[in-house]
């Protein structure tokens, strides 16, 4: 594993800005971090105004990503970043899409609570708070793998989300045989639904920003590869 | 809304007098019956690294040399406009260009080190203006050679020929020369093209450093270099302006399709 070192070019100025971009990819992983926080907490207690104050912080969200989008194309187009740079900074950039992704599902999953369309069963909404528990920690692994710079980690994390996926199919097939007994609330039914889907599509999302992880790290690009042949091409490459 | 990078580079339209190290003001110049620079105008801001850009012959050469009137040295050159520098036009007969060119320095292409000690390089223009005590000699040398971040290197040698340094170190010495007369202003005239790309980034960083003392202004044929260093870009064609803004703007999002051109090696 090949760290990218940020602070060893001899421009400081260069150390700065490559400090400060990943840095700001950092802040912006804490605040959708938190935001998914806030989120099963709202779901958990019903919490209306909590659930308002995640819908308008997306908009905070949103704004990290076109700053760092516009940061990343200002340092190509100044610094004309090559190899490990190169890498990080497209690692950046791609990343960013993913996280503000994730602040979209959250946002969409606190709209059901401002609208209270949460599931009126107990089972299904702590099913859901269980498997949103597994996101919001797969999603503080993923940060963090990002942050050290750490393939192994991030290999870890990329695994979590098989447990996600089986959890969610589970969910959903009794989601779906409870709709069968009660089909008058369709709607509210399929609002469940699409907030289920969001929590696996966050642990999706994760899973792509270790894809590039291990991109920044290797220089290897592993997306739509299985574990296990990604494993074996990272030890074909040692 | 967060603010997550900072960038403090003015738009060159809100540059103010006070911010102004040279204005340039409706400045032509011609060397016989050839016009050189057509009309230029700009305000190049105070302690900040501004790059000149464009085809050779296209005028930047002559622009900066216009800034301490090394131009007066070709015959047939006449120029009109006014090149404002501390409230003064220095195109004016009355300006005593020794002194001009004690407060605006420069540096050319290929490192020239007097061919005498490293010591005596930094303090001959000291020296000419009357500095005899040897105390401050010393002080100067020692600052300016620290400044060039040149110190560490030739502190033990000091009295050794310049040209035993190398290529790198002999610009730094050079640069070193300009800025024991503290200058406000120094001007680069293609200072790392006879220079390795690792020297390149040395004394592009040393740039960097001096900015926050005296205001840069450099010419050179690399764009990606005036992408790195500069804070502001002006670009000239056949002695016009084409267009001069911060350098952020300029290197992903030009205005003129000319500047786009150039920039982008479309240039024709």
């Amino acid at each position: 594993m090949r760290q990218v070192a940020l602070n060893t070019h001899i421009s400081g100025t260069f150390n700065i800005e490559l400090e400060n971009l990943r840095n700001s990819v950092l802040t912006m992983g804490g605040e959708v971090e938190k935001q998914l926080v806030d989120t099963l907490k709202a779901v958990k207690h019903n919490h209306a105004a909590l659930a308002e104050k995640v819908v308008l912080n997306d908009l905070k969200i949103n704004s990290m990503e076109i700053q760092i989008d516009e940061e990343c194309l200002r340092i190509i187009a100044k610094r004309h970043p090559t190899a490990s740079d190169l890498r990080l900074i497209m690692t950046i950039s791609k990343a960013i899409t993913d996280i503000e992704r994730m602040g979209d599902e959250i946002e969409r999953i606190a709209k059901l609570v401002t609208r209270n369309k949460l599931p009126s069963s107990d089972t299904i909404k702590s099913s859901m708070l269980l498997i949103g528990e597994r996101v919001a920690a797969m999603m503080r692994g993923t940060f963090d793998a990002f942050a050290r710079q750490d393939e192994a980690a991030a290999l870890e994390v990329y695994d979590q989300d098989n447990r996600i996926d089986s959890e969610y199919k589970r969910l959903l097939s009794y989601t779906t045989s409870e709709m069968q007994k009660s089909t008058e609330d369709m709607q509210d039914w399929l609002d469940v639904l699409w907030a289920m889907r969001s929590l696996e599509r966050i642990g999706d999302r994760c899973k792509n920003v270790c894809e590039y992880v291990v991109y920044l790290t290797r220089g290897t690009d592993v997306r739509h590869t299985p574990l296990e042949n990604i494993q074996q091409k990272l030890e074909d490459l040692t | 809304m967060l603010k997550l990078f900072e960038h403090n580079t003015l738009n060159v339209n809100d540059i103010n007098k006070d911010q102004t190290a040279v204005e340039v003001k409706n400045l032509s110049l011609w060397f016989g019956n050839k016009q050189v620079l057509n009309d230029i105008s700009m305000r190049i801001p105070r302690n900040k690294i501004t790059a000149l850009i464009g085809q050779s012959g296209c005028g930047k050469s002559t622009l900066i040399s216009c800034f301490n009137r090394l131009n007066d040295l070709y015959d047939g050159c006449k120029y009109e406009g006014e090149i404002i520098i501390d409230e003064r036009n220095i195109n004016s007969r009355k300006v005593n260009v020794s002194r001009l060119r004690t407060n605006v320095g420069m540096v050319f292409q290929r490192p020239n080190p007097f061919p005498m000690s490293i010591y005596e390089n930094v303090c001959y223009g000291l020296k000419l203006q009357g500095v005899k005590i040897r105390r401050h000699l010393d002080d100067a040398v020692e600052g300016a050679l620290k400044q060039a971040a040149l110190w560490d290197e030739v502190k033990d040698r000091l009295f050794e020929s310049a040209h035993a340094l190398s290529g790198g170190q002999q610009q730094r010495l050079v640069i070193a020369r300009a800025l024991a007369l503290k200058p406000d202003i120094l001007l680069l005239d293609e200072p790392t093209s006879a220079l390795d790309p690792l020297t390149t980034l040395f004394i592009e960083e040393l740039m960097d450093a001096l900015k926050k003392q005296c205001t840069i202004i450099i010419v050179t044929h690399n764009m990606q270099q005036a992408a790195r260093v500069s804070d502001y870009t002006a670009f000239f064609h056949q002695g016009r302006l084409i267009e001069y803004a911060d350098s952020d703007t300029l290197f992903t999002m030009p205005e003129k399709k000319q500047t786009e051109d150039y920039i982008t090696g479309r240039y024709g």
